[in-house]
């Protein structure tokens, strides 16, 4: 049973939750960042928020949340010692994590038909950068539950726990750091 | 353990459409950015478990969250 309660044994782990704070420190500088230079140059701002899909932003912050959701399904039934339904439950976040990326990545096409590249302006140039590197996050945490999904299924219940959580703590990393990146960039200006 | 899980979902995507109306409804941003850290804390107390951890590791989630956004709502 895993002793939470103890400061060195946080859920996931210790060395996953300094990664953590170490990601959303950097992504956080970045959005502040964002805000501040989105202060200078308003116009520009104002214009390239506008010239973002909120609609798609919404589909992809539930998508992300479905994900996030049963990924924590998949601790809960693997605690539980029903292997099965963890694999079930990683299956179906992979999939929501695949559908968030194919709606990202259909955005980006859109974006550079329209000629909104990484060079357009400064707004453009944070767009790119922040929803591109949480774009290789999210695909990196796809690969982990990945790996995690076919351990499991070649070890049944004996998979290690602590696996389990840490590729769960970094998905969700994911997801907070989209749930902060998509009002600051989507709807801020 | 199960419902809280189910519980914390459904007001995630709750959460998630009222920010597309308080938008929609031309609301002030740091509304928007509350709502945010709610569900930034939802995710983090419900789905990665923090609720049971050391309360070190719940204060120091719940500081550094309310920092950020409270830095993003002072500046926008």
């Amino acid at each position: 049973m895993q002793n939470y309660k103890s400061i060195y044994y946080p859920p996931g782990g210790i060395l996953l939750w300094i990664i953590i704070y170490l990601e959303l420190i950097t992504f956080g500088m970045a959005m502040v960042a964002f805000i501040y230079y989105g202060q200078q140059e308003k116009d520009i701002f104002v214009s390239g928020a506008a010239s973002l899909n909120k609609t798609f932003g919404v589909v992809n912050t539930i998508l992300l949340l479905s994900s996030g959701y049963f990924v924590a399904k998949a601790v809960q039934k693997h605690k539980a010692r029903n292997a099965k339904s963890a694999i079930k439950s990683l299956n179906f976040s992979i999939l929501f994590g695949f559908g968030f990326l194919l709606v990202k990545t259909l955005e980006y096409y859109l974006k550079t038909e329209a000629g909104h590249g990484l060079s357009t302006d400064t707004f453009y140039m944070f767009y790119w950068l922040l929803t591109g590197f949480h774009w290789i996050h999210v695909f990196v945490g796809i690969c982990i539950l990945f790996v995690i999904k076919r351990g499991i299924a070649r070890k049944s219940e004996s998979y290690e726990l602590e696996d389990l959580e840490a590729g769960a703590a970094f998905w969700h990393m994911c997801d907070l750091i989209w749930l902060i990146l998509f009002p600051a960039l989507y709807l801020c200006f | 353990m199960n419902k809280s899980l189910n519980t914390s979902y459904i007001v995630l995507v709750f959460l998630t459409l009222a920010t597309g109306i308080i938008f929609w409804a031309k609301l002030p941003f740091a509304l928007i950015m509350f709502l945010a850290l709610i569900k930034f804390w939802l995710v983090g107390f419900q789905f990665m478990e923090l609720k049971l951890a050391h309360p070190f590791w719940k204060g120091l989630f719940l500081i550094f969250s309310a920092i950020l956004v409270g830095i993003i709502v002072l500046l926008a």
